[in-house]
């Protein structure tokens, strides 16, 4: 958990270009971090890439924080 | 299965650019897993006037133009969508120049798409010598209101 948690700590910040310690775990990237909805799909696509699970597009709209972003990964590597 | 080819009126339906910013001439393979688009260079081209006077190279922006719009038509494989798409951001790398005579065949793959913006991977080769690689993301005009 503590590592997935740096991993995707690592993509959001790839993509935003932010350092991790910046982002907070529950702060809302759009509203909060300064992502848009493009950013989101970098780090969909990324997450996707890194852990081979396939996240549909109307998850999109719910990858509003890192928390929210690894329980999706959880979920989908579940499946 | 035959490869589905589209010529220069099957593009323009597909993609709003134009005369002299319609950078794919022919695509020769066409599905939503990928698309292949050619562009002839030719020593008319206007931007080979001022790029450069006397050293004809070909602008490596307007070859990311060139991948892009061979996105395009890669993501209305998938979607019909009338709004217009617009560049989101671009990584790319260039490795070799291309001149007058070349002709560049666009490679473009699909990394994720959605109906409102995609991602995708393109690369551009001449006679099998790789030219440019990017990595490219567009939204649609309604894609900031998702």
């Amino acid at each position: 958990m503590a590592d997935l948690k740096k991993e995707i700590l690592d993509i959001v910040g790839m993509v935003i270009e932010k350092e991790p310690s910046e982002i907070p775990l529950d702060a809302h990237l759009v509203q909060d971090v300064g992502a848009d909805s493009m950013m989101a799909l970098e780090i969909l696509a990324a997450v996707e890439k890194k852990y081979h699970i396939v996240i549909p597009e109307e998850k999109l709209q719910e990858m509003t924080s890192v928390n929210k972003i690894i329980k999706m990964v959880e979920t989908g590597k579940k499946r | 299965m035959q490869k589905k080819i589209l010529e220069i009126e099957d593009i323009k339906q597909l993609i709003p650019q134009r005369y002299p910013f319609l950078m794919i001439d022919r695509v020769i393979e066409a599905c939503p897993e990928k698309v292949v688009a050619i562009k002839n260079v030719s020593m008319t081209e206007h931007f080979f006037e001022g790029h450069f006077p006397d050293l004809k190279v070909m602008p490596g922006a307007l070859m990311i133009e060139a991948m892009a719009q061979a996105g395009i038509v890669l993501y209305k494989q998938k979607y019909q969508n009338a709004n217009l798409l617009y560049l989101v951001s671009v990584k790319s790398r260039f490795f070799n120049p291309a001149y007058p005579g070349d002709q560049l065949r666009i490679e473009v793959l699909p990394l994720k798409m959605f109906s409102k913006m995609g991602l995708f991977k393109a690369e551009i080769t001449v006679a099998d010598k790789r030219i440019a690689q990017a990595e490219i993301a567009f939204g649609s005009q309604d894609a900031k209101a998702a």
